[in-house]
């Protein structure tokens, strides 16, 4: 009986303890194997308004790149100049501001409008989108629309899936003669976009909807006389 | 820095959701307080028998809200696809989750009209012995758990009418639209239309007396519900003249211009102050003629879908 006894508390130990090594074994591989693939990316937009001189050559290009009907723009450049001062001129780029909260996201009955699995660009799926519009009514920016030719709602999506796909920058950054337009990983920390970030203020439009854009505005700031 | 830049060009065309979205609304609103008002009249009373009351809000409610889907529907810029959203659910959305809603109400305020018009689909089927045997066996199940199905459906009128509220309470670009005092009002202001419809149907094609019990329960609650109402109404308003500026902005809704005179004449005029004149001002004699009930019932109809309307358009107009 004794012995009995002393045999199955060595089979326990042995039985754990192969289970626990095994199972910490395991983990260390897991580990070595996910360490090297990186975080995920967030792609991101500084718009420069001290450099931009207001040409719409982006906007020509987005248009070009993404095929959108004539009369409809998913990137418009506003000029904002205050009509007291004519000569200090202020544009302002007007697209999707690619929200990490996005209400278009949330709202859509269909998960047409959704975030990219791979690049976690908010974007649309055309082929879902019923055309309810109710992304276009939930967009505290009023930046999306109903594309005349899909009938589905559409918005920038740092043209993923013309540009980006083929390696190159969206197509409004390619145009822009003026270096107005950055656009880079934020989570990478060495990228263009976060060094311009770390050395310059920047602003989110309408920052108080809690939605977090991924859009960076450097306004110009008239300091002194 | 953040007032530094901001713009306010806008790539939708004002007004995204019309007037179909504002008809579905109203009748998303009587079908759910059609029912929700029968059926409480129902519990309070004790009643077993199949009033005409019932039968009347049960009707209603079923056609207004297929009609309502035709609206839902059709104002959509691609309704072939409507399906796809049947297919792809999204709980964070309230279209979603309303939709989820709307695919249990309606069976429910069809099986609703099958308890209530069990005769007069029998005597239909009569025609062909087959049918009506099948639908004795589908009767004889669903009786069973009638009193179940009736709960059911009072609960889920009352999601419908306050998922209305909430699929465009959600929506922050738009200080009218965007408070916490919207779903509640589409309630309110749903059980009036709602009280109203039935009770015209119950005395029109049900030959129910407009002055029986039931019609006159009707009667007393109306009052109650329209002083809810109206000081819902009142509460919005005063929540936006004391808010933010965008808030402050969108008061001139409710002072000058169309919308003014969409609120003032439609919703307050029409909607309460006709059936108020109606009933207490021009004395008993006419409050108590069959004119003054089917035009003051109308009256609050109409009142509710100016209600609607001007919701839906002045709430769209007035973007942050």
């Amino acid at each position: 009986m004794e012995n009995d006894g002393k045999r199955r508390a060595f089979l326990k130990v042995l039985g754990l303890g192969s289970v626990s090594l095994g199972g910490a074994g395991y983990t260390l591989l897991a580990q070595t194997t996910v360490e090297p693939s990186k975080a995920k990316p967030h792609y991101g937009m500084i718009f420069d308004q001290n450099k931009c001189v207001g040409c719409t050559s982006c906007e020509v290009a987005c248009g070009k790149v993404n095929a959108v009907p004539e009369g409809q723009v998913r990137l418009y450049v506003e000029n904002k100049t205050d009509p007291e001062t004519p000569m200090e001129k202020r544009y302002v780029r007007v697209s999707c501001q690619q929200c990490e909260d996005a209400p278009c996201v949330a709202v859509c009955p269909s998960q047409a409008c959704h975030r990219d699995g791979k690049t976690g660009i908010v974007t649309m799926n055309p082929d879902d989108c019923i055309a309810c519009k109710y992304c276009i009514v939930a967009c505290p920016y009023d930046v999306r629309f109903i594309n005349e030719k899909t009938k589905a709602a559409e918005n920038c999506n740092f043209c993923l899936n013309t540009n980006l796909a083929k390696g190159k920058e969206p197509g409004c950054v390619e145009a822009c003669k003026y270096k107005a337009l950055v656009f880079g990983d934020l989570n990478d920390e060495n990228s263009y976009i976060n060094q311009i970030l770390h050395v310059k203020d920047s602003v989110r439009m309408k920052p108080t909807y809690g939605t977090k854009p991924s859009l960076r505005y450097i306004p110009i700031v008239k300091a002194g006389v | 820095m953040n007032g530094a830049i901001n713009f306010t060009y806008g790539f939708s065309h004002g007004v995204e959701w019309g007037w179909p979205i504002a008809v579905y609304l109203l009748l998303a609103g009587i079908s759910g307080g059609a029912l929700i008002v029968a059926l409480l009249v129902r519990f309070y009373k004790k009643q077993h028998e199949d009033t005409p009351l019932l039968k009347a809000a049960s009707l209603v409610s079923f056609v207004t809200i297929a009609f309502g889907m035709v609206f839902l529907v059709g104002d959509l810029e691609k309704p072939l696809y409507f399906w796809k959203i049947l297919i792809h659910y999204n709980f964070t959305s309230v279209m979603s989750i309303g939709v989820m809603a709307i695919s249990i109400y309606i069976p429910l305020t069809l099986i609703m009209c099958l308890y209530l018009f069990e005769k007069e689909i029998s005597v239909v089927l009569a025609k062909k012995s087959q049918l009506v045997s099948y639908f004795a066996m589908i009767m004889a199940i669903l009786t069973k758990i009638r009193p179940f199905i009736e709960v059911l459906s009072v609960i889920f009128a009352v999601i419908i009418c306050a998922y209305t509220g909430f699929l465009i309470s959600v929506l922050v670009r738009f200080p009218i639209l965007n408070t916490a005092i919207l779903p509640a009002l589409f309630v309110v202001s749903g059980l009036s239309a709602g009280t109203a419809s039935a009770s015209m149907v119950a005395s029109y094609w049900f030959k129910e007396d407009t002055h029986s019990s039931d019609l006159k329960t009707l009667h007393v609650i109306e009052w109650p519900i329209m002083a809810v109402e109206i000081m819902l109404i009142g509460m919005l308003f005063v929540s936006l003249l004391v808010g933010n500026e965008f808030q402050q902005t969108t008061t001139v809704a409710f002072k000058s211009g169309v919308f003014a005179n969409l609120f003032w004449f439609g919703v307050m005029g029409i909607g309460f102050g006709l059936p108020l004149v109606l009933n207490f001002v021009l004395g008993k004699k006419i409050a108590s003629t069959h004119l003054a009930f089917y035009l003051s019932g109308l009256a609050s109809v109409v009142g509710v879908l100016c209600l609607r309307m001007f919701i839906i358009y002045a709430g769209q107009t007035f973007g942050v």
